[in-house]
């Protein structure tokens, strides 16, 4: 298939190849965790805690255990103390949340398993977890920011700053002081939180979505407190997870303890709106953003305070404006981070996690600037761009903002915009253009592969990594056709299996970064044992067929820039070690794009819906412009979805989700979306890894949400400044 | 969800009989009738349903699945799946309020699977009715309370609501029948009747847990819907926040008929605002024998909600709601309606 | 609570006096309720679990099955019969993902009884090629379109799309749009889809 949308590239990398794993998925042959049929298998059903706060009085399990079929209950007082305690991810453990699943009588938060059924069916555990009757002694929970109880508490070490913020924006001619804010929202990945665990002696294998399989294998053996090499991982497929899947949830331990103690194998498939608590999700935000410039535009003044939610058991703070802070030249310059306590699951990571909230934010304020100053948005950026970060002075190692938003631009027609707003109209639709940057750091972990060259021609590639959906197994297999000069259909790959050699969590927007160059390390040292030194890969094959041996097998590991040679032995064990971004010390490394929509109001009845969206992204080297362009696609129209459709619902009166479910947590469907175009800007940086890899998973989403409500403000005048952008915000009196 | 009793019976007879001769020495025995299952299996496996049995009319019943028109009468068969009847041609061009309403409602699966019958008396989406872990709904358990008033209420209705339940109606068909009059056919343990579609609901008042009039047992079996001067210019519009696959914020079903710009009949009904399938009566009275124009759709759109109680979160409803119904009168008033 | 009275059938039918009672929690589709009557003693529900036969087409094979009347279609696709191209993404008829042809038409199996299925003809991805051994157009043009990521709402898409050009609502790419609501993707290739669908309608010559 011709496609002219994708850039031009010379060797395989960079080739818009289909998905190597692309029969499978059409044929429905490729096989998720829920999938895979063990023998004998026992049926598991969780019960979740109906209220936000208190303890568990008692259990009555009399009705529940005389339904036939009904072969064990796992409650608090059988498990207890059985599954270990083990840090959070956040502070370098493997697990979601501290809260030890079924550990005690404590409840936590809403949602919070409090049983789990084990059955001869599914339909007979899911009758049984009902028949269970619980008795609590309630306390009112802290369900956000505003209810009695938050712990509200300033981070003082995420505190940024240089100049003096406080005294130049006093003196400044141009101001903003705006306060922003960002609902709850649930990954929602369209595979629900299953597990399978089955046991063979002492040996466990665990069948379990994941974007990080080692962090389920360490983790768990730590609950287990069994060995990890007993330990097995398999997931060759994801059924998407976009952050909700990069670490234990409270079900594995459950699963697994629940396989030993039956003995047969268990499995859980999590209901939709247990999802909802299981695993983390977005927390609420809310920000402070002020800014001030001289008359010409450039940047005198920026602070940027964020406030976020967190759980009791743990502090999960994302800071977003650590990159905010950085995207523009600014002489005086203050952020700050605090977070909100309550009686609620631990947040987490949730594609552009830190980003999406806080760019917002802060891209929404410079379009308000912009407009204050009289000036074009774009113009506004132009004026400000930077080669080095504002705060230390650091390079950055690449940056295309401009490149981007000119190419975006121009694809869009944004200089056929008209200033004021309210003056542009389609019919019965108003009509509104808003622009906002993109940005995501350039992370990268250490990774190890494995790289087998056959004399017929034939490669594979083996690691532990991920295929979510982002391509991993395409890329892949791309990356070793190009080192060594082999048809790509000659190159297969294993991917998914914690026997496979370890790599970083797919996450960050790291995987490819991570795990390419260990793969170029393989294929390296490949062509060192055929003596072929720095010749062209062409001629590895001539050189493997002379040397007469049957096959090559090299493994090779890659250390991440940034990080100590002791992270090393952290990807041995499941860590989490990620460098990059904002947080070198040498440079400053970041993805960036621009992004600019439409919207339509309709004049009367108000639906919003964005009717065209251009993005360019300036990502380093694309593998694969194909899948590449898949990701970026998805993400913009995530962004999206996070300014128009999510949000989870809150009852402040038990801290509950009273929208977990498909059908009132709103996600885009198929009519929502009509134009959507992504532009690969090309880049070259050769500093951020091996690969030259920035990665593409998370940049599209960024940005959007201000994007869009820049184009609201265009298209009617009003200023929206909390998520999510609905009728009710742009309505006017009959 | 409950372990139950499945039949599926040939006649419609043999349907409630043997349905129940199982379990008549058993007090406890419930027996519940399935159709698309659309609404039934979702709202069994939330256990907010829980019969005993489940008495299949997939067989019994197939024979009203017929869609007529005579010129005079739209009869349409209460086991048609909505799909057919929204894809009809006799229906897109004499009643396109109908086959607007039921393809702008769910998604194509459901509507291959949902009958006409079962979309009429589908439940609430209320959040609170659908998790019984809420012990507080009037509708799942008299008395109880009500815990989405004080709750989380965008969605909930501000029309017909009480101090006992204000749970919103959401479909979208019953509005279509309620704005062309439509009648409804029964058959039941003590024969077969009709009466007005509008009869059907029941508001909440001091009895959420009443949803219906029907009888037990009884079964719908027919729609009729009479022709008119107004049929063939009518119009579905339906608000919310996603463009598809969403249940309405706010939706109006309008027919008209207009003589140059003056109304002559108008019948106008309201969907995802109220606790049932509502018929906005005075402002229809407003608008009749005047001309339509924007003045007199928001004369009109104000006095259909003369009576709305909004909660905390859902008083841009009465917003919308009016906004819907200027749109969707001076659209309806746009269309070509010829006589065909 | 149970609501238990004396009722009868329809002149039309023998009348035969029988005893029905129906769910306190309200009406179920095509049913009515009255007002509840005086608690009852707990039901026996031993002869309620026996296992139900069902006789499924499934790609055209039989298969002779004996279910819980719970399990919906979807879990005897995948439980019983070993198909595990049908996903379960919501069990609430929320997603799409686990739609299926029944009798030729898209419907969602998390919805469907497996004992409602008796004697229907059920087409799930796996049993969409026919026997030639070619690619269904379709499944060609999703991955000729990159119309997925993670794969896992595919099977549902491909079906709901197949469909999608027998109906007729393939005309245009707003028409694809609208009618492939009802099948969510999270990875939100859904301009890839729709691009997908337009290709394999020309194809399919439907």
């Amino acid at each position: 298939m011709a496609d002219t949308r994708f850039p031009q590239a010379t060797g395989t990398m960079g080739q818009p190849y289909r998905r190597y794993e692309a029969l499978e998925k059409v044929n429905g042959s490729a096989t998720y965790a829920s999938d895979v049929k063990l023998a004998k298998t026992a049926h598991a059903y969780l019960l979740t805690s109906r209220i936000g706060r208190g303890v568990i009085r008692s259990l009555d399990l009399v009705e529940a255990r005389a339904i036939p079929g009904v072969i064990e209950i796992l409650t608090h007082q059988t498990v207890g103390e059985s599954i270990r305690q083990t840090q959070a991810l956040y502070t370098g453990g493997y697990v979601a949340d501290s809260v030890r699943p079924l550990g005690s009588a404590e409840i936590a938060y809403w949602g919070q398993p409090i049983a789990m059924v084990l059955a001869e069916s599914y339909e007979i555990a899911r009758e049984a977890a009902r028949k269970i009757g619980v008795s609590y002694d309630v306390s009112e929970p802290a369900s956000s920011f505003d209810s009695a109880g938050v712990d509200m508490t300033a981070l003082e070490p995420m505190n940024l700053g240089v100049g003096d913020f406080k005294a130049a924006y006093a003196n400044a001619a141009v101001k903003i002081d705006a306060r922003y804010s960002t609902p709850v929202q649930h990954h929602n990945a369209m595979e629900l939180f299953a597990t399978q665990c089955v046991w063979d002696g002492n040996r466990l294998t665990v069948y379990e979505p994941g974007q990080y399989l080692n962090n389920i294998k360490y983790g768990l053996a730590e609950q287990l407190g069994i060995d990890p090499e007993l330990i097995r991982v398999v997931n060759p497929y994801v059924g998407g997870a976009f952050g909700a899947k990069g670490f234990l949830t409270q079900r594995t331990a459950l699963v697994a303890i629940a396989a030993r103690r039956i003995g047969r194998p268990v499995k859980l498939v999590a209901t939709r709106e247990q999802g909802f608590f299981l695993s983390a999700y977005r927390a609420e935000t809310r920000h402070h953003v002020q800014l001030a410039a001289d008359s010409t535009g450039r940047l005198i003044a920026s602070s940027h305070e964020g406030w976020e939610v967190t759980s009791r058991a743990d502090v999960l703070a994302l800071g977003g404006n650590a990159i905010t802070l950085r995207l523009y030249g600014c002489p005086n310059i203050e952020g700050r981070v605090n977070v909100a306590k309550t009686d609620r699951s631990t947040p987490g990571f949730m594609r552009g996690p830190g980003e999406v909230p806080y760019a917002f934010a802060f891209e929404c304020a410079l379009d308000e600037l912009a407009y204050a100053l009289k000036m074009d948005p774009v113009e506004l950026r132009r004026v400000n761009d930077t080669k080095v970060e504002p705060i230390a002075g650091l390079p950055y190692t690449s940056r295309s903002l401009m490149q981007c938003f000119d190419a975006a631009g121009a694809a869009f027609g944004w200089a056929g915009k008209t200033a004021a707003p309210g003056s542009m109209r389609d019919g019965d639709w108003l009509l509104g253009w808003g622009c906002a940057a993109a940005f995501y750091p350039t992370q990268a972990g250490n990774s190890a592969a494995r790289v087998r060259l056959s004399s017929d021609g034939r490669v594979h590639v083996s690691s532990a990594g991920h295929e979510l959906g982002q391509g991993m197994y395409t890329m892949m297999a791309q990356v070793a056709s190009e080192q060594l000069g082999v048809p790509i259909e000659h190159v297969t790959v294993s991917l998914g299996d914690t026997d496979l050699p370890p790599t970083i969590v797919a996450g960050g927007s790291a995987g490819t970064a991570s795990l390419a160059p260990a793969i170029m390390s393989a294929c390296d040292a490949i062509r060192r044992r055929l003596q072929t030194g720095g010749s062209p890969a062409a001629d590895v094959m001539t050189a493997m067929r002379a040397s007469g041996l049957g096959n090559i097998e090299e493994f090779a590991e890659t250390r991440a820039h940034g990080l100590p040679p002791e992270s090393v032995q952290g990807m041995y064990r499941g860590r989490v070690a990620m460098s990059g971004g904002v947080h070198l010390p040498d440079r400053v490394q970041l993805a960036f794009g621009a992004q600019f929509v439409e919207v339509r109001i309709h004049a009367r009845t108000r639906e919003l819906r964005v009717s065209r969206a251009v993005g360019a992204f300036a990502a380093g080297r694309i593998i694969n412009p194909r899948t590449a362009h898949g990701q970026l696609v998805g993400g913009m129209i995530w962004g999206i979805s996070s300014a128009l459709h999510e949000q989870t619902e809150i009852d402040e009166r038990n801290a509950s989700y009273i929208n977990a479910n498909l059908a009132d947590y709103l996600l885009p469907v198929n009519a929502d979306i009509a134009d959507v175009q992504a532009i690969m800007v090309p880049e070259e940086d050769n500093l951020v890894n091996a690969a030259g890899v920035k990665g593409v998973g998370e940049v599209g989403t960024v940005g959007m949400a201000a994007a869009i409500a820049n184009a609201v403000y265009h298209a009617t005048g009003k200023r929206l400044r909390d998520l999510p952008l609905r009728i009710e915000h742009v309505l006017e009196e009959v | 969800m409950q372990p139950f009793h499945y039949s599926r019976p040939v006649s419609l007879a043999e349907t409630i009989v043997s349905g129940t001769q199982k379990h008549s020495r058993n007090a406890e025995a419930t027996a519940t009738f399935l159709a698309g299952g659309t609404t039934l299996i979702d709202l069994m496996k939330l256990d907010v349903m829980r019969p005993s049995h489940v008495v299949d009319l997939n067989s019994s019943a197939r024979e009203f699945s017929a869609i007529r028109f005579d010129g005079s009468t739209l009869r349409l068969g209460a086991f048609a799946k909505m799909a057919t009847v929204a894809d009809h041609p006799d229906v897109i061009s004499h009643f396109p309020v109908i086959a607007q309403s039921l393809s702008l409602a769910a998604s194509a699966q459901l509507r291959n699977m949902a009958t006409l019958g079962g979309n009429l008396l589908q439940r609430t989406r209320c959040a609170y009715f659908r998790d019984p872990s809420w012990a507080a709904c009037n509708k799942r358990s008299p008395g109880s309370g009500c815990a989405a008033i004080g709750g989380v209420n965008r969605q909930h209705a501000v029309l017909g609501t009480s101090k006992h339940c204000i749970a919103t109606y959401h479909g979208d068909f019953a509005q279509a029948l309620m704005a062309l009059d439509a009648a409804i056919m029964l058959i039941g343990p003590d024969g077969a009747r009709s009466m007005p579609f509008a009869s059907l609901h029941l508001q909440p008042g001091n009895t959420p847990h009443l949803e219906t009039s029907l009888r037990p047992g009884e079964i719908i079996t027919e729609i009729l819907v009479p022709d008119g001067p107004w049929t063939r210019r009518s119009r579905y519009v339906k608000v919310r926040d996603r463009q598809s696959y969403e249940f309405a914020v706010a939706s109006v079903a309008v027919a008209l008929a207009l003589e140059g710009s003056m109304v002559t009949d108008v019948r106008i009904a309201l969907g995802g605002l109220a606790t049932t399938p509502w018929r906005a009566v005075d402002a229809e009275d407003l608008l009749r024998g005047r001309r339509l124009n924007e003045a007199s759709a928001t004369e009109a759109a104000r006095t259909a909600f003369a009576g709305a109680v909004a909660q905390a979160h859902n008083a841009f409803k009465i917003s919308v709601g009016q906004s819907a119904i200027v749109r969707a009168l001076l659209e309806t008033a746009a269309m070509e309606a010829h006589r065909g | 609570m149970t609501d238990t009275r004396d009722i009868c059938t329809s002149p039309s039918t023998p009348r035969r006096r029988f005893l029905i009672g129906s769910a306190l929690t309200g009406a179920a589709p095509l049913i009515a309720r009255s007002e509840p009557v005086a608690a009852a003693e707990p039901a026996d529900t031993s002869d309620l679990r026996k296992p139900t036969s069902v006789d499924i087409h499934v790609n055209g094979r039989p298969f002779h099955l004996e279910l819980d009347t719970r399990l919906t279609l979807l879990d005897a696709l995948r439980e019983e019969i070993g198909l595990t191209g049908a996903k379960k993404g919501c069990d609430h008829g929320q997603c799409g993902a686990c739609t299926v042809l029944i009798d030729g038409r898209r419907e969602l199996s998390c919805l469907t009884l497996a004992v409602s299925a008796q004697g229907r003809d059920v087409v799930t991805i796996e049993g969409l090629d026919g026997g030639g051994g070619d690619l269904h157009p379709m499944k060609q043009a999703f991955i000729d379109h990159d119309a997925f990521q993670c794969g896992y709402c595919t099977p549902g898409q491909i079906l709901s799309a197949v469909s999608c050009v027998r109906e007729g609502h393939a005309g245009s790419p707003e028409e694809i749009r609208e009618y492939m609501s009802g099948n969510i993707c999270r990875c939100a290739a859904y301009p890839n889809i729709v691009a997908a669908i337009s290709q394999a309608s020309e194809q399919m010559g439907e």
